[in-house]
């Protein structure tokens, strides 16, 4: 009964953390349809500026700092005060240029503005934790209640989320500039004949959402005594997931999916089998299956599709743009045949030569890991650049593709049957069909329940999906090794002929990635590359044209899943060791990153973006200022990507598309 | 005031919906602009009411230039447009609707009085305050739909077909309200797939075909036009 009761106050003071950040990204969501990533990184940065506000001194750049030594009632409120400005900067200046760009565009710089400011804290703060300093709340005894202990932080935090909650729900209820936000989440357009400021509306919604994402992170470092730079990541996720859960766009939703999420992973921790092992997986779990049995949420009510109407209304419109389109993309693959080919010649001697240039076994490993993230990138590029469908899981089948060679030749065959792994060589070649196959096996798993759901809900699905794969492959000890990951993996070889060095790799690497962009041209050049950027451009108006739109999904699911696999087999192989470390979602959201910097929807683009962040990546190795702050190259790629959506949204290399702006 | 509309283009990214467009719309007058579906009756309105950019021409209030402004700063002109499918906020009350009608004017006296006023026209949207908007009849919701716009005190009122999808009886009855509110000092500009209730209605009319307009002239003249009749009226 005790421990009950203390599980149960615990659950509270969780739930009351999620609930928080949760209602920030519904309010923003409730507006502008976005999923605005960044909560988490303000979430982060609330609690950084708490403990340096309230510290004596703080190192800074690692330079020591003076600092006030406020205490936390002033600084609390000056942490949220700046965040707030800075989630408003943020909206200014990276989201409101995309207003009107496709809907994949603002999710994506979301993307890019957490990875910016995750790398700037680091830059600022260091990669270590920062200890909160004690203050009163610390420093109060605990109450007991029965058994159980109530710190008083606990009681804090619990009491000050009611009470800003209830201040939040009279604003929006009773306030003039409240009622507009609510009005514009409803309808923008219909918000905007009345004269409703919609500009100031979305601003506000950023400055109340950061602030509220910036008390939870102040909690959140209180609650466990710290701030780091990655501390607002997973708590940002499950915020979000909270927010799904209640309905994303309903305030009241947001606060009762955050209270239920924080039970839910409270108890499950305690009472499942194995349960604080896959703590986290809890409310991804919980996600995956409230998407395939209630999409809209606990409290959301099923909405009108907007997009059926919108379809209904813009078909003759849209239908003749994307005919418009296809022709375009048609006579690009016609037309300039010659260009193309040239350009692509240019590339294989370069590439061929590369291993002349630079014939170190160190630069040939560098430009193994280019194929690497060059072939990935293909792979994702299907469903993100063809098919315009956000995919935040698909290192989910790189890992499938490396744990499914890795288990089959060093724990099955070498230990289980004492197999002499090189007698069975030939094993690896089929293993990249069958390792691509099973991936692409599991992509149509994960596509068929995602089907009916919007973009944005498609991205937390899949993003939900690849931690599951990772805490599957970190935890399942028997199967993986854990988190020691695989050793021993045997080299690819020939006839007996092992191709075990850098440059053999990368020469086999190549081929790979030839044949890959083969396929994938061949692939995009056919029906199924039109169905999918019809998908991409107007799914409603593609619907309408006769494209079985779930189909073609499916296919772009499973066609990237299978490149993903195979990329799974050559890397395990050619690593000679795998572990959960190399399958992470800040390894998805950089290759993502990478096909937008090369540009989204070509065959070129991944391939350039992945040769030209590797080989940047070695390159700064050697500059001073890197040396000393390896995390400001990430910090610079993400700024880089607000930019170039904003500007180049084509990316560096893609031809420019004329934008086609759908109210 | 008096509306003119010179020679506008409006684009969807590639493909230009209205090809360069005029018409004018008189101090009290009602105008109605007809014409068949995706003729770019919807694409005229949104461009008065700052919704969409043009890519060419102008739109004058009294001779000032409003192109280019937001759309709340084109509802504090006087313009306000009921949109296509009435678009009443649905999970907010009718009351809360209206208020929001008002948002542009929140220091102003007049409001309760305009309030009223709406209520007078409009009688069941009083009994029905503090129900939902989204659990009202489709007559019901263009009603609202048109109080709400009234909260406003436009001087020019742009009424996106306000007769698709309800009965016949209560089509006349929305028609009859709009003459009502005209009378009472409003201008109208009325969009209508039913052409044959906005020709009556209007003083003047324009026939828009895909992006251009074909004809225009007196309501009454165009209801008796040959061409008129046959493409828009259903008549032989
Ligand atoms: N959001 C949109 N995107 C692309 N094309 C559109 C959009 N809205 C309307 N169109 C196109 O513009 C043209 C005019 O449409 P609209 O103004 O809605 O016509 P109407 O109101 O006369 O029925 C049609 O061809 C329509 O398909
Ligand atoms: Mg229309």
């Amino acid at each position: 009964m005790d421990i009950l009761l203390q599980f149960f106050i615990n659950a509270l003071m969780l739930g009351a953390i999620y609930a928080l950040a949760a209602v920030a990204y519904t309010l923003v969501y409730g507006i502008l349809e976005m999923i605005n990533f960044a909560f988490g990184e303000l979430f982060m940065f609330g609690a950084f500026l708490v403990v340096s506000f309230m510290l004596p001194q703080v190192s800074l750049f690692g330079v020591m700092v003076p600092m006030p030594g406020l205490p936390f009632l002033l600084a609390a409120p000056l942490a949220i005060f700046i965040v707030a400005g800075m989630g408003y900067l943020i909206e200014r200046c990276a989201y409101r240029p995309l207003r009107f760009a496709p809907r994949l565009a603002p999710l994506i710089t979301a993307i890019a503005v957490s990875v910016a400011l995750q790398n700037l804290a680091q830059s600022v703060w260091g990669a270590q934790e920062l200890a909160y300093p004690s203050f009163f709340l610390l420093e109060a005894k605990p109450i007991q209640i029965g058994g159980a202990y109530i710190s008083m932080v606990e009681i804090a935090v619990i009491v000050t989320a009611a009470v800003v909650m209830t201040a939040l729900h009279f604003y929006v209820k009773k306030t003039r500039m409240g009622r507009a936000m609510r009005a514009a989440a409803q309808d923008v357009e219909a918000a905007a004949l009345m004269g409703i400021p919609v500009n100031r509306v979305i601003a506000m919604a950023f400055i109340i959402g950061s602030g509220l994402a910036a008390l939870a992170g102040i909690f959140y470092g209180a609650v466990y005594l710290f701030a780091h730079p990655h501390m607002g990541f997973m708590p940002g996720l499950k915020a979000m997931v909270a927010a799904v859960l209640g309905g994303i766009g309903n305030i009241r939703g947001a606060m009762l999916g955050g209270i239920v999420l924080g039970f839910a992973e409270t108890f499950g921790a305690a009472y499942l089998p194995n349960g604080s092992a896959y703590r986290d997986a809890i409310a991804f779990g919980i996600l995956i299956l409230l998407l395939l049995f209630r999409p809209q949420g606990l409290l959301g009510t099923r909405l009108p599709n907007r997009l059926a109407d919108r379809g209904a209304m813009a078909f003759k419109g849209s239908a003749s743009a994307i005919d418009a389109g296809l022709a375009r993309l048609s006579a690009f693959f016609a037309g300039r045949d010659l260009v193309r080919y040239a350009s692509w010649g240019i590339l294989a001697v370069v590439a061929v030569s590369v291993f002349f240039i630079f014939p170190s076994p160190y630069w040939a490993r560098v430009f193994v890991f280019v194929l690497i993230y060059a072939l990935l990138a293909s792979g994702l590029n299907i469903v993100v650049g063809f098919a315009g469908l956000l995919d935040l899981g698909f290192v989910a089948f790189w890992a499938v593709g490396s744990y499914f060679t890795s288990i089959l030749f060093v724990e099955v065959l070498a230990k289980g049957y004492g197999v002499d792994v090189s007698s069975v060589w030939w094993l690896f070649y089929v293993n990249l069909l069958l390792g691509g196959g099973l991936a692409a096996l599991f992509g149509m798993m994960l596509g068929y329940p995602t089907l009916r759901l919007r973009g944005d809900y498609l991205a937390i699905m899949t993003l939900g999906f690849g931690e599951i794969i990772r805490l599957v492959a970190t935890n399942w000890v028997d199967l993986t090794r854990g988190p020691m990951g695989i050793r021993g993996i045997p080299v690819p070889s020939l006839f007996g002929y092992k191709l075990g060095s850098p440059v053999q790799l990368y020469l086999l690497g190549l081929v790979l990635l030839a044949l890959a962009v083969f396929l994938i041209a061949l692939m995009v050049r056919s029906y199924l590359g039109r169905a999918w950027v019809a998908i991409r451009e107007d799914e409603a108006a593609a619907e309408a044209m006769g494209i079985n739109t779930a189909r073609y999904k499916l296919y772009a699911y499973s066609a990237g899943g299978f490149f993903g696999g195979v990329t799974g087999v050559f890397f395990a192989h050619s690593q000679q060791y795998i572990s959960p470390l190399s399958f992470t979602l800040f390894e998805n959201i950089l290759i993502l990153m990478l096909i937008v910097l090369g540009g989204m929807g070509t065959l070129a683009g991944p391939i350039i973006g992945a040769a030209i962040w590797v080989v940047f990546l070695e390159v700064a190795r050697d500059m001073p200022f890197i040396q000393q702050h390896p995390e400001l190259r990430f910090m610079a790629l993400g700024v880089l990507l607000v930019v170039l959506m904003i500007f180049r949204p084509q990316g560096l290399l893609g031809q420019k598309r004329q934008p086609l702006m759908m109210s | 005031m008096t509306l003119k509309v010179e020679n506008i283009k409006v684009a969807y990214g590639m493909i230009e919906a209205l090809h360069g467009v005029s018409f004018a719309v008189a101090d009290k007058s009602v105008v109605g602009l007809i014409g068949s579906n995706g003729a770019g009756k919807t694409t005229a309105l949104k461009a008065i009411s700052g919704l969409l950019p043009l890519s060419g021409g102008r739109i004058t209030l009294d001779g000032r230039d409003i192109n280019g402004l937001a759309p709340e700063a084109i509802v504090k002109l006087g313009i306000v447009h009921v949109p296509e499918g009435r678009r009443i906020f649905p999970r907010m009350t009718v009351r809360e609707n209206l208020d929001l009608g008002a948002f542009t004017r929140h220091r102003d006296a007049t409001v309760e009085r305009d309030l009223g006023w709406v209520y007078e026209l409009f009688p069941v949207l009083k009994e029905r305050e503090e129900q939902l908007a989204g659990t009202l009849s489709g007559g019901q919701q263009q009603m609202l739909a048109m109080g709400r716009a009234l909260m406003s005190k436009p001087r020019l009122l742009m009424l996106d077909e306000p007769s698709m999808g309800l009965s016949p009886i209560m089509q006349d009855k929305i028609f009859d309200l709009a003459r009502e509110i005209n009378a009472s000092g409003t201008t109208l500009l009325l969009v209508e797939q039913n052409a044959r209730a906005a020709l009556e209605l209007a003083t003047h009319a324009y026939v828009l075909d895909t992006g251009a307009i074909a004809l225009d002239g007196k309501g009454s003249e165009l209801a008796h036009d040959e061409r008129v009749r046959k493409a828009y009226l259903g008549e032989e």
